[in-house]
């Protein structure tokens, strides 16, 4: 037997945006593969509810004692134990922070193929090879996976969600054997109440240099909040404190996908390209019109962007009210 | 308290990478410059500070081409006391999970009481080493610490996760990657980088480690050059304009309003 399980990611209760894009990856290899696909979800509530209706024949309902905070060490067991029932070959998981973690203890514990951040799956493959951004996105690898199991954390905002049908999943609650876990969440701790995360944010604007100070920055998140955008940053603006380190975006911050960028006064440097270079479109507000990022934007402003911004703003929160 | 530290020799950030058309699963490397991977200096800074703090050495380990000894003595001059270089191409051409029982192969031999690592690498950027070498071990292991605070036996961690942070806390010993902002990286004396030349830089093989590398799990078949950008609108003139180009542009071409 074989088969593709997804982790659905969950937070308070409820799948995440990537745990429909996973499902959705995962729904179509396993339909390529000709077996099913399954989903396990740890700690999630009602979760299984939600997504019983996209393609899965069964989603393993893992709760309880060990599982109430995460811990790699208990949900790689957890998974693990879920895919030894299902006879699991392939196991795919989100890019996000704990998606990762849990991908590289997973494929450690079961001596699998790993492949990590993946932006496309070749379907056709045999063996499976997956495509990831390499070398700050600069080139992309094409890595064949050949162990017998595999283990592929997808990147979030590439791949498309999967969609609710007719059939339902079998929901099958399940108790792996009590894990030896050491790593313990003891606290999580919120970011301010509002503030999006720049790695789950369909469109992000972000200011660099240019904007000046932490006052210039009050123009970059009005903008934002019109949108519904999350704030990005430059390293400049992060390192001279106008704005915390985790709204950074490239080489040493965060690698994002949002479909729309907006960068504000921000050149353009290859470490700033490597966090934002796949996004769907960008839009550069830049005085100078030979700074790099202008010939890598798909619509660049020449232009002061405390004098375009604000109208700019204007015009949208028209066109949104609408 | 012993402290390992595995970091990796990798091309510099602004390094224009280009495909070997001999062996597309490498790039060229004659006119690359090569430097230690940025988040492995928060991992020597750290590793340093806690072994300072409790009294302890710090170990390099590095699995990488002979090139990478130029990175290693220069971690040996920011004070690391010695470090352990493997570079069987095998080794250096492993999959990650590979490479984990391989540096866990390594300081199985050492009294650790942690393990340190940068982020990612920048080169290949796995994200993975750390679970990989901590499951090889058995120990537990925490990602991207933004703060590292060892009391007695144990660690606590702050990472951050999308929307806020976790405070983990383990049992050492534990391996942990580290993030930038963890703490700021010393630079070398001149006295030192001296002293660094005779420090103790000890390459083992495969073999010693008695290690007998099947085919991997996965490997790079190719690298490709990602198509570029297609040239896009620019728009000058007065802000009413050109913010007036922008509205009919993402209503029309990217179809967002
Ligand atoms: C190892 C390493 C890692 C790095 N990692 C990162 C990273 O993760 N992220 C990152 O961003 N950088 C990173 N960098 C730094 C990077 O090289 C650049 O220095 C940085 O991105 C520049 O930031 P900036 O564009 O805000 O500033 P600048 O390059 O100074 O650009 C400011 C721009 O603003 C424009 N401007 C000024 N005033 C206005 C105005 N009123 N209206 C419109 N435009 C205006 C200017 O024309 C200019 O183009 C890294 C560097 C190294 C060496
Ligand atoms: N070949 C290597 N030699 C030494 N350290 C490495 C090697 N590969 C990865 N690392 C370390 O592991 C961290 C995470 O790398 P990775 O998980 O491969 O992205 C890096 O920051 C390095 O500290």
């Amino acid at each position: 037997m074989a088969g593709v399980l997804v982790w659905a990611e969950t937070q308070r209760g409820e799948p995440k945006k990537i745990a429909y894009e996973v499902a959705g990856a995962g729904i179509t290899l396993a339909k390529r593969l000709g077996v099913p696909a399954a989903a396990v979800i740890i700690n999630g509530g009602n979760a299984a509810d939600e997504l019983k209706k996209l393609g899965f024949s069964t989603i393993y309902d893992v709760q309880g004692g060990p599982f109430e905070s995460y811990s790699s060490e208990g949900y790689a067991e957890a998974l693990a134990f879920a895919g030894e029932s299902f006879g699991a070959t392939v196991f795919l998981t989100g890019a996000t922070a704990l998606g990762r973690d849990l991908a590289a203890r997973l494929a450690a514990r079961l001596d699998a193929a790993l492949a990590t951040d993946v932006t496309e799956i070749l379907y056709e493959t045999q063996p499976l090879r997956a495509i990831r951004p390499v070398y700050s996105g600069k080139l992309l690898a094409e890595v064949e996976l050949l162990g017998e199991q595999k283990v592929i954390s997808l990147r979030p905002n590439v791949f498309s969600a999967a969609e609710e049908g007719e059939e339902e999943a079998e929901i099958v609650s399940i108790s792996p054997p009590d894990p030896d876990i050491r790593a313990r969440v003891q606290q999580a701790l919120q970011a301010a109440e509002g503030v999006l995360d720049v790695t789950e944010a369909d469109i992000i604007v972000s200011g660099g240099r240019g904007v000046g100070g932490p006052e210039g920055f009050k123009i970059i998140e009005n903008l934002a909040k019109t949108m519904g955008a999350a704030v990005g940053a430059s390293r400049v603006a992060v390192d001279e404190g106008w704005i915390p380190y985790q709204h950074q975006v490239g080489q040493t911050g965060k690698v994002i996908s949002p479909v729309l960028y907006i960068a504000c006064g921000i050149s353009g440097a290859i470490q700033h390209f490597a966090g934002m270079g796949s996004s769907k479109f960008i839009i550069a507000i830049n005085k100078d019109p030979d700074a790099p990022i202008m010939r890598k934007a798909d619509f660049a402003i020449v232009g002061d962007l405390f004098k375009v911004l604000p109208i700019l703003r204007e015009e949208l929160s028209r066109v949104l009210q609408n | 308290m012993n402290v390992a530290v595995v970091m990796k020799q990798v091309p510099d950030t602004e390094a224009a990478v280009r495909v070997d058309s001999a062996n597309p699963a490498s790039i060229v490397e004659d006119d690359v410059k090569f430097v230690l991977n940025p988040y492995d200096e928060y991992a020597v800074e750290e590793a340093l500070t806690i072994a300072e703090n409790s009294g302890g050495e710090v170990i390099g380990v590095c699995i990488g081409p002979p090139r990478s000894e130029t990175t290693i003595r220069s971690v040996l001059a920011m004070g690391v006391a010695r470090a352990v270089l493997i570079t069987d191409p095998m080794a250096v051409e492993a999959d990650v999970i590979t490479q984990g029982k391989i540096f866990a192969a390594v300081m199985r031999e050492m009294d650790l009481s942690l393990v340190l690592c940068g982020r990612e690498v920048i080169d290949t950027q796995e994200d993975a080493l750390a679970p990989a070498i901590a499951e090889a071990l058995n120990y537990p292991h925490v990602l991207n610490a933004g703060k590292i605070t060892v009391e007695g036996d144990r660690v606590t961690v702050i990472r951050d996760v999308e929307g806020g942070s976790l405070e983990i806390e383990a049992p050492l010993p534990a391996v942990i990657s580290c993030q930038k902002g963890l703490n700021d990286p010393r630079y070398p004396t001149l006295i030192a980088i001296r002293r660094a030349k005779r420090k103790e830089l000890k390459t083992v093989t495969l073999a010693d480690l008695g290690i007998d590398l099947k085919t991997p799990n996965s490997r790079i078949v190719a690298l490709h050059t990602p198509p570029p950008r297609a040239a896009g609108v620019i728009a000058e003139g007065e802000p009413e304009d050109v913010a007036a180009q922008c509205m009919k542009w993402l209503a029309e071409e990217a179809k967002l309003v």
